[in-house]
């Protein structure tokens, strides 16, 4: 389990600095001046523009560049934004607003998602059966935008049983509705997963042969058929943690919620490249770590991949 | 194995109505002027948000565009980039995920490393950065190219998994055996017997790079304005969600509805393709 454990840590070593520099090369190699976009329509002042192109490193050759990033970024250094901001401090403010709706996003897909997912297993072919399939497969083709929209008039215009909107400092009952979007796709996907898992478990030879032994049907479906049916599914679960946080953008756009998809976005827009650099490594620094875990639990459940 | 999932395909209720549905997208994709009389881009602000009527089915949205005739031109910019886009990350990714998994050793190692980096950006992220910066003259294939960057990874993985299966199979040593070159055997004999798998993907796929546009459109980093897509119009129809619901309604219900029928026949195929999943 040791040796399993580094070698896994090795080798997410070249992928986070890989991916770091894709993103940097992607913000700050492309054509494109940030400088010049900062200037907007007005014609550009060349000497407040050397002037912000050293305190960016702008003017130094990309590889210094990405090499002064890396080392300021283990300080948890990101430098500032246009506006004279630290970056960390917009972070800082972001990052809670984004974890709460994550989480809350999350366990509304895990409890909804693994019930629903069930019940449609093990009932395969009555009418709720059909019904969750057809809703599950409805909110996977329907776009995480239009499903914000039509729950914001829905709920939030016309019934008004929740907030239209989040905006600053968002509380439980606020993040409520854009959670539940944000959530909504990959419950449908959670439902399908656990009901296709069931229904190819329940014709495994181990079940027949738990049926021969003499076993209740109610232990065989517990014991050997959910057990078995789940672990994909909380794979599934562990990695959905960090696409959450970044698939957040859509509905923080659309709920006004100041939170990092929020921040990201805005960011792009005004072309502060240091800002979604650094959310984009953090937001990657998470995914891979969730990831991480997500192998070990695997490893510990199933010992095959250990020794593979 | 062909015959005999076109023959399963056949019989699944789920193939022929997405069949049916994918035929009469295409067919509005390719004549939208079969289905409207009307010019997408005539639009008078006297029109603006006014009710539906005989010629004007849907009504019009704030521009006092026609909402149906938007809705018929759309189909065909949301195909082109979902079938371009599918096409060529399913080249790349099988390009990539071939050669990783037919050579093995440090090409191997090389190239999976690469993967795991693009799997890491989520392609949502990197399609906007991209597109910003790349803001001047937008069009479709722009678009195309920046999901291709993003999205042969998963491509990629399954292609390599497929190889690495075919690859050990007898018939690879057989066909060794009687003088073939490896290069032959790849592509006469192990890429032909893992297209299933990527088959299967690449419809799938074809259904999340439409949702990706329209997205991109909504976000204001996709298409033009001057292009006719229904994300685009969506994100129009947002100004007037309060009291028009609708003219934001029925583009969202024609992308639904697309999107729909190609994640079933991605369903109906993997059924067929890959008899250990059907549903019995």
């Amino acid at each position: 389990m040791g040796k399993y454990l580094l070698r896994r840590i090795l080798q997410v070593i070249p992928v986070v600095l890989g991916t770091t520099l894709l993103v940097y090369a992607l913000v700050f190699a492309l054509p494109g001046d940030p400088v010049k976009a900062m200037f907007g329509d007005k014609p550009v002042n060349e000497a407040v523009a050397a002037q912000i192109r050293a305190e960016y490193n702008l003017d130094k050759p990309f590889i210094v560049q990405y090499l002064l990033f890396l080392r300021n970024a283990l300080t948890l250094d990101f430098g500032n934004t246009f506006a004279g901001q630290p970056v960390i401090d917009e972070i800082a403010r972001a990052f809670p607003v984004t974890i709460k709706l994550a989480l809350m996003a999350f366990v509304f897909e895990a409890i909804f998602g693994v019930v629903f997912g069930i019940i449609s297993g093990f009932k395969k072919g009555k009418w709720y059966d059909t019904v969750i399939l057809i809703v599950s497969l409805l909110l996977i083709s329907v776009p995480t935008f239009v499903t914000g929209f039509l729950g914001q008039y829905l709920l939030g215009v016309k019934w008004s049983i929740l907030p239209v909107t989040a905006g600053n400092n968002p509380g439980f009952i606020d993040l409520l509705l854009p959670a539940m979007v944000l959530g909504s796709v990959s419950m449908a996907y959670i439902i399908r997963l656990t009901r296709a898992e069931i229904s190819s478990n329940i014709a495994e030879d181990y079940v027949r042969t738990a049926r021969a032994k003499g076993m209740s049907n109610r232990s065989v479906m517990l014991r050997h058929v959910l057990r078995n049916s789940l672990i994909p599914v909380v794979t599934y679960l562990g990695q959905d943690i960090a696409a959450l946080m970044g698939g957040a953008m859509i509905s923080e756009t659309i709920f006004n919620i100041h939170g990092v998809g929020w921040l990201t976005y805005q960011s792009i827009l005004k072309g502060e490249g240091n800002l979604v650099v650094s959310i984009v490594t953090l937001l990657m620094l998470i995914f891979v770590v969730c990831n991480l875990i997500v192998d070990m639990l695997y490893a510990v459940l199933d010992p095959r991949i250990r020794y593979a | 194995m062909w015959a005999d999932a076109w023959r399963s395909l056949r019989k699944n209720p789920l193939f022929i109505i997405s069949g049916i549905l994918i035929i009469f997208i295409v067919v509005v994709a390719l004549f939208p002027g079969l289905f409207t009389k009307q010019d997408p881009n005539y639009c008078t602000l006297d029109n603006s948000l006014g009710d539906p009527t005989a010629q004007h089915p849907f009504g019009f949205d704030f521009q006092g565009c026609d909402v149906y005739t938007r809705v018929v031109y759309g189909t065909r910019t949301s195909l082109m980039v979902g079938l371009a886009s599918t096409i060529l990350v399913v080249i790349i990714g099988t390009l990539i995920g071939s050669v990783a998994g037919f050579f093995g050793g440090w090409v191997d190692a090389v190239l999976s490393r690469l993967n795991d980096i693009f799997l890491a950006l989520p392609i949502l992220l990197g399609a906007i950065v991209v597109l910003q910066m790349f803001k001047t003259n937008g069009s479709i294939w722009k678009i195309v190219l920046v999901i291709a960057l993003f999205g042969w990874v998963s491509t990629a993985r399954i292609a390599r998994g497929a190889v690495m299966e075919a690859k050990n199979l007898e018939f690879n040593t057989a066909s060794t055996a009687l003088g073939s070159t490896p290069v032959r055997n790849l592509f006469r004999h192990i890429l032909p017997n893992s297209m299933a798998p990527i088959i299967v993907i690449g419809t799938t796929s074809l259904a999340s790079y439409i949702v990706l546009e329209a997205t991109l459109s909504f976000l204001g980093v996709g298409l033009p304005s001057s292009t006719v897509s229904w994300g685009g119009d969506i994100s129009n129809a947002q100004t007037s969600l309060m009291t028009n619901p609708m003219v934001l309604f029925y583009p969202s219900a024609a992308l639904a509805i697309t999107v729909l029928s190609f994640i079933m026949l991605g369903d109906a195929v993997k059924d067929a393709l890959d008899p250990k999943s059907r549903t019995a």
